[in-house]
């Protein structure tokens, strides 16, 4: 489903000493099927942003088209029509998912979001234990409490919670944050696996390497403005630095390279992997 | 849901500027002025009408819009019902707290069944009063940063330290209650909107539906509200926290002249209302001679 955000405002807490206005007139499109990252500093109203893309937060003029769907400015939000239908097309996994447990065991708890929608029992349980083996939980860990796992473990349940609804978008807000390498690694993996397989991606990070490796469109915020969309690695030639972000690893390494006079086709870095060829090609393909 | 209720505000008004140990004390005066039992309807409605004025004056100076104290009603409109069922079926003056004032005359009488006008007045006398109360607290809460208040707190029980009375802690604990309110608000509002995402209503739905739906929210916000003392509890403790060491204070509560002034305006007004309950006082007879009954 294609998304596109028009001249989106939104102020948090309005008419009282605390309003702050969160968005200042967001317009971009996201395609259907990319993998679409969105970056920016801190407090730059990304999290805001995505709260408005299955109703929970309504603008306070513009709209937002998610396919069908249009979320506009209303005084109630039960005004708004069609929101289950909505929140069933578009998951969402928050910062620090593993917060929303709360069932006596992982497989009723993955299962909760299929019932809510509708499903039978039965059927809401095939779904969740198909969604936990997509996140490399196996059998084993189907009656335990939730409360039991790691962290890392939760996280990966509060995924599976909501990748159980087979969303047709699926929006994350900083999957990787608080993981450890490996963990973090496993975790984009999952989501390139769940994008391969037809589902479009929105993804709020602050690691540009993730942006360079996963993302087809990345759209930078700014003070509560989309400030562009941009191709990955054509952002990435840019001078990003006033928008407090920092060049990927890999990149920042490669265009030193290019500095010390090694001719590298930097365009075509996207990992380390396509880092090391890059630089043996520059050598004429032997080292 | 409104979350603001109840929430410091940080405007710049005369309420605002008034000591907490004067803010406290004038408002539980206020408080006893609204719940003294006058003697006739009249005294009631006078002495309740008067309290509103006052009310809507202190609210309108912390700038909390009556809009959002009437939008806390709503949800105590089960409650209302019930009061006025409560008070119409109940035979006549059995209910010992509000004396049902039969001079306003019978309302019907249906083979027996005597309703009269006067409990319907009783049903809306407490239903202000709960009104006014509500208000009340929200100009203490929005008007006082909530560490003042505990200084306050601490400071009225420090003479009980006399008898090993733990006041520090007492006033700790209920500062750390405080501290911890908004943040508990902020945690519901981030577990509701996690919860939503994933098709639970909390609006919508019977009774059964309703249940799932808090608990899905309940469980999680005690997880997050125990993981939080016990992170708070290692962090005092780092920082070398002595609940019976002495210490110094950044901000010093200091009285001012208009300190006087508020503490004295109120406890006026509760003489005067104790005076006209206790003595049955009725002005529309004495200044006017009329006979309000």
């Amino acid at each position: 489903m294609p998304i596109t955000f028009k001249d989106v405002f939104f102020t948090h807490d309005p008419n009282t000493p605390l309003a702050a206005n969160a968005l200042k007139g967001v317009n971009f499109e996201i395609e259907d099927g990319s993998f679409f990252a969105i970056v920016g500093k801190t407090g730059c109203g990304k999290s805001t942003l995505i709260q408005h893309i299955n109703a929970l937060l309504t603008p306070m003029s513009g709209e937002i088209r998610v396919g069908e769907f249009v979320n506009h400015p209303v005084k109630k939000k039960r005004q708004l029509k069609k929101v289950p239908e909505l929140r069933r097309e578009v998951g969402v996994v928050f910062q620090f998912p593993e917060y929303q447990l709360f069932e006596e065991t992982v497989e009723k708890d993955v299962a909760f979001a299929p019932k809510n929608f509708g499903l039978k029992e039965k059927e809401a349980l095939d779904e969740a234990h198909k969604a936990l083996s997509l996140v490399d939980l196996d059998e084993s860990f189907y009656k335990r409490s939730p409360f039991d796992l790691s962290g890392g473990e939760k996280r990966r349940v509060a995924i599976a919670g909501v990748l159980a609804f087979k969303p047709k978008v699926l929006v994350i807000d900083e999957p990787t944050a608080g993981l450890d390498p490996v963990g973090a690694e496993e975790m984009m993996s999952l989501f390139q696996r769940i994008h391969d397989e037809g589902t479009t991606i929105i993804l709020v990070t602050h690691d540009m390497d993730i942006v360079l490796k996963h993302a087809d469109k990345v759209a930078v915020m700014d003070d509560g403005k989309c400030v562009g969309v941009y191709d990955p690695k054509e952002l990435f030639k840019e001078d990003i630095s006033s928008y407090s972000l920092d060049d990927p690893l890999v990149y920042g390494f490669a265009k030193r390279v290019k500095q010390k006079g090694l001719d590298l086709d930097v365009s075509s870095i996207k990992d380390v992997d396509s880092l090391a060829d890059a630089i043996i090609a520059s050598k004429g393909g032997i080292l | 849901m409104n979350f603001s209720l109840g929430r410091y505000i940080p405007y710049e008004s005369i309420i605002h500027k008034i000591d907490p140990r004067a803010k406290i004390v004038g408002i539980i005066a206020l408080m006893v002025c609204i719940f003294l039992p006058m003697r006739s309807w009249t005294m009631t409605a006078t002495s309740l009408g008067l309290s509103t004025i006052l009310v809507i004056i202190l609210l309108a100076c912390t700038r909390t819009g009556i809009h959002n104290i009437l939008g806390s009603l709503k949800s105590m409109w089960f409650m209302v019902i019930m009061l006025l069922l409560v008070y119409t079926l109940m035979p006549y003056n059995s209910l010992p707290n509000i004396p049902v004032d039969d001079n306003l005359g019978v309302a019907w009488n249906l083979n027996g069944w005597t309703v009269y006008w006067g409990s319907f007045a009783a049903a809306g006398t407490i239903l202000m009063r709960l009104v006014l109360m509500i208000s009340i607290t929200v100009v203490l809460t929005a008007s006082t940063k909530p560490l003042d208040l505990t200084y306050a707190f601490e400071w009225y029980l420090t003479p009980l330290k006399v008898i090993h009375f733990p006041a520090h802690e007492v006033a700790m604990t209920i500062s750390i209650a405080l501290r911890f309110i908004p943040t508990l608000m902020d945690d519901t509002k981030r577990i509701m909107k996690a919860q939503e995402s994933r098709g639970v209503d909390f609006s919508h739905g019977g009774l059964g539906k309703k249940i799932r739906a808090l608990s899905s929210l309940i469980v999680p916000l005690f997880v997050s509200a125990f993981s939080r003392s016990e992170e708070l509890a290692n962090a005092m403790e780092c920082r070398g926290y002595d609940p019976k060491a002495k210490r110094t204070r950044y901000r010093i509560l200091r009285w001012k002249w208009f300190d006087w002034v508020f503490l004295i305006l109120l406890l006026a007004i509760l003489a005067l209302y104790i005076y006209v309950c206790v003595s049955g006082f009725d002005p529309y007879n004495f200044f006017f001679g009329l006979t309000l009954q």
